[in-house]
């Protein structure tokens, strides 16, 4: 970048008459001076803003009638697309979609979470299910450890307890409450209170 | 399909078959045909039957539990009776006021609450024995529930406000149990309601036998 001389500069900041400056930079000063006019001035209209302006100008497009749905449509597909648009609605119509997971009135929402870091499995089996093995897994999609699963039950009190790696029972240690299971050993269930 | 299923749950030997240890079925059915000679309800016997079978437990101490259970079952039936001597004493109060006297609850306090109260009987009881766990006077906590009751509070509800005095429990600061319970009875009837829980994947139950 070439230096400003510092007369030019004092005549551009005010300090200097610029008449008083020699006849090789009262040039330089102009041509400064011109420059500095030209980046004060607003912008040109741009072309995409004049086009938009006249957009404008012109108004809406006229709205297309609505006999639309009455006029026949002509699609052109590849038998390929054919037959993937054909495997797409087999699919809809005859897979059976999932089992609504949304309480009934006398039915609620319960959450099971476990920390059971190192765990192969973690399953959940209670009275809800007639203790019933391999009915309620818990699942650990990230293995941090922590295994955590929810199911629809009635309302109402079950006794449940986990089981680790099948054959570790272990009741739920977040439960927080819990009742002795009767057998003589001084085991205890988790108890689970389900609110409709 | 229908049909056979409820007759499969009506029939607990088709139930406890294949389930527990084959020198534990004489001993359960006795017992279940006793509930069932005295008009005691016989599922949670064939709950405990099942519950003992999946977990291993010994033929001896799987009977002495269904036993247990049995008994308690009596000691229900002739708590409801006095608490309510004018009606007949339905299954499902008597289950209830088992799982009561299972958690640990005293006679004498189940019989108090079911007196004040016309409602099924299963959630006061479990307020009740979530207070006395929380080392609340049992006494005390009859009373919060009772007043409770009195400001609307009902079904349900009565567990939040067993809630409510545990979170003043553990405050920090520390309150006696008798400041807690002062507080949460100060608050009534506006108790926090428990929020439900949200997880993002829910599935059916399983079901029975599945």
């Amino acid at each position: 970048m070439t230096a400003i001389d510092p007369r030019v500069q004092e005549a551009l900041d005010g300090e200097r008459d610029p008449t008083t400056l020699p006849a090789e930079l009262r040039e330089a000063y102009a041509r400064l001076t011109a420059a500095a006019a030209l980046l004060r001035e607003p912008p040109a209209t741009s072309v995409a803003e004049r086009v938009m302006a006249q957009i404008r100008r012109e108004g809406p497009a006229p709205r297309p009638r609505a006999n639309w749905l009455l006029r026949p449509v002509t699609f052109r597909l590849r038998p390929v697309w054919t037959l993937a648009v054909a495997a797409a609605a087999a699919a809809v119509v005859f897979l059976p979609f999932k089992e609504s997971a949304t309480p009934g009135a006398e039915e609620g929402v319960a959450q099971f979470v476990g920390h059971f870091p190192g765990a192969r499995s973690v399953e959940v089996v209670g009275s809800f299910n007639d203790w019933q093995r391999g009915a309620l897994a818990l699942r650990d999609e990230d293995h941090d450890g922590i295994w955590h699963g929810a199911v629809v039950l009635p309302a109402g009190q079950h006794e449940y307890m986990f089981v680790v790696d099948g054959e570790r029972w272990v009741a739920d240690p977040l439960a927080g409450r819990y009742v002795d299971d009767g057998f003589g050993a001084g085991q205890q269930n988790a108890l689970l209170i389900v609110r409709p | 399909m229908t049909l056979l299923l409820l007759l499969l749950l009506q029939n607990p030997h088709a139930r406890l078959e294949g389930r527990v240890p084959t020198a534990a079925l004489p001993g359960l059915d006795s017992l279940i045909a006793q509930a069932v000679a005295e008009s005691l309800p016989t599922e949670p016997l064939v709950q405990k039957a099942l519950e003992g079978g999946a977990k291993g437990i010994p033929v001896a101490r799987l009977v002495n539990g269904v036993r247990h259970g049995l008994v308690q079952l009596r000691d229900a039936r002739a708590i409801v009776s006095r608490s309510a001597p004018a009606r007949a004493a339905l299954d499902g109060d008597v289950a209830a006021v088992a799982a009561a006297l299972a958690r640990g609850l005293d006679p004498g306090l189940i019989e108090r609450l079911l007196s004040a109260d016309t409602e099924p009987p299963g959630p006061v009881l479990h307020a009740a024995a979530d207070l006395v766990a929380h080392r609340f006077p049992a006494d005390s906590a009859a009373e919060l529930l009772r007043a409770a009751q009195q400001q609307g509070l009902h079904g349900t509800r009565l567990l939040d406000v067993a809630v409510a005095a545990s979170h003043e429990l553990q405050r920090e600061g520390g309150r006696t149990p008798t400041e807690a319970l002062a507080r949460v009875r100060a608050m009534l009837p506006n108790i926090p309601v428990a929020t439900p829980p949200h997880p993002r994947t829910v599935t059916r139950r399983p079901g029975r036998g599945s």
